[in-house]
């Protein structure tokens, strides 16, 4: 399987992004076999939000094709994971993290990156980037892309290299 | 709400739902645009047009929207047919999208539509061969 594009946010769609199958590597995913992909770029309506100060913020984003679950961890001044990271970084993220948080509403178009993960086996996307857009074009565009990068790009990575 | 419990709202143009159509189903969650032609501040009832569609919009459940006659709005909600077979789209979101070109989004719809059914007819082709 091609492994040009797993350390690239390859831009998705929703259908597209929960069709991706797991590999032994829990960090990786296959696309139809031929593409393997560790990051994603959505971009969709938020749809549902529940907030757990401190901890987390889980999210759907629906772009119309499909509902993809994200999940924002707020969990950085408390979690053992970055005890041993210096800690003016560590708030730097946090409050990052927290700004994000803030910015995810009912209803705001959000363009999301982050890994692709899985949990309780389905799809779902770690946050690590979160844009508002204010262009009621954005969707439409995004989709355009996505479908110019699927056909050009990532059903074709695999028998020569994506230009 | 848990997120389970909600689906995406499939797109759709409002010519597209009359009563032949796999869309127009009672629970079905859709995403519709159109202008707004008519808003009742009583009833929260919003009935919005595109081209010479029209469909009413149940609005109570939105908070921070205001409706503007002339502006362009999109809902993500169910349908609900009601006895007399009119149906009614139950927002749960809604936003203002004055401004987005209508045309792009039509002809964007076909071509996902397009690419949709290519990617199922390849994944099962795929699935054969495997």
């Amino acid at each position: 399987m091609n492994k040009s594009l797993q350390t690239t946010h390859v831009k998705l769609l929703a259908f597209d992004l929960l069709s991706l199958n797991p590999t032994s590597d829990p960090t990786t995913f296959s696309r139809s076999a031929t593409l393997l992909l560790s990051r994603a770029e959505i971009l969709g309506t938020v749809t549902f939000r529940d907030y757990k100060p401190n901890k987390f913020l889980k999210f759907t984003v629906d772009d119309g094709t499909g509902l993809v679950p994200c999940v924002l961890w707020l969990n950085h001044l408390t979690s053992p994971y970055f005890s041993r990271r210096d800690p003016a970084s560590v708030r730097v993220v946090a409050n990052v993290a927290t700004d994000f948080a803030s910015q995810i509403k009912i209803g705001a178009v959000a363009r999301v990156r982050g890994r692709i993960a899985s949990y309780r086996g389905d799809v779902q996307i770690t946050v690590s980037d979160v844009v508002i857009e204010k262009d009621p074009n954005a969707e439409v565009l995004h989709c355009l892309d996505c479908l110019r990068l699927a056909r050009k790009c990532y059903d074709v990575v695999a028998v020569r290299n994506c230009k | 709400m848990a997120s389970s419990a909600i689906k995406s709202g499939a797109l759709v143009t409002l010519a597209e739902l009359h009563s032949s159509s796999p869309f127009f189903k009672d629970g079905t969650s859709l995403r519709v645009t159109g202008k707004l032609q008519d808003y009742s501040v009583e009833t929260a009832i919003a009935t919005v047009a595109d081209g010479s569609a029209i469909l009413k919009v149940d609005t109570q459940h939105l908070r921070d929207l205001s409706f503007r006659v002339g502006s362009m709005y999109q809902f993500i909600g169910e349908l609900c047919i009601h006895p007399d077979n009119e149906p009614i789209l139950q927002a749960r979101v809604g936003r203002n999208v004055d401004g987005l070109d209508l045309n792009l989004y039509h002809q964007s719809l076909q071509l996902l539509r397009q690419f949709q059914t290519d990617h199922m007819n390849n994944q099962s082709n795929n699935l054969k061969q495997s």
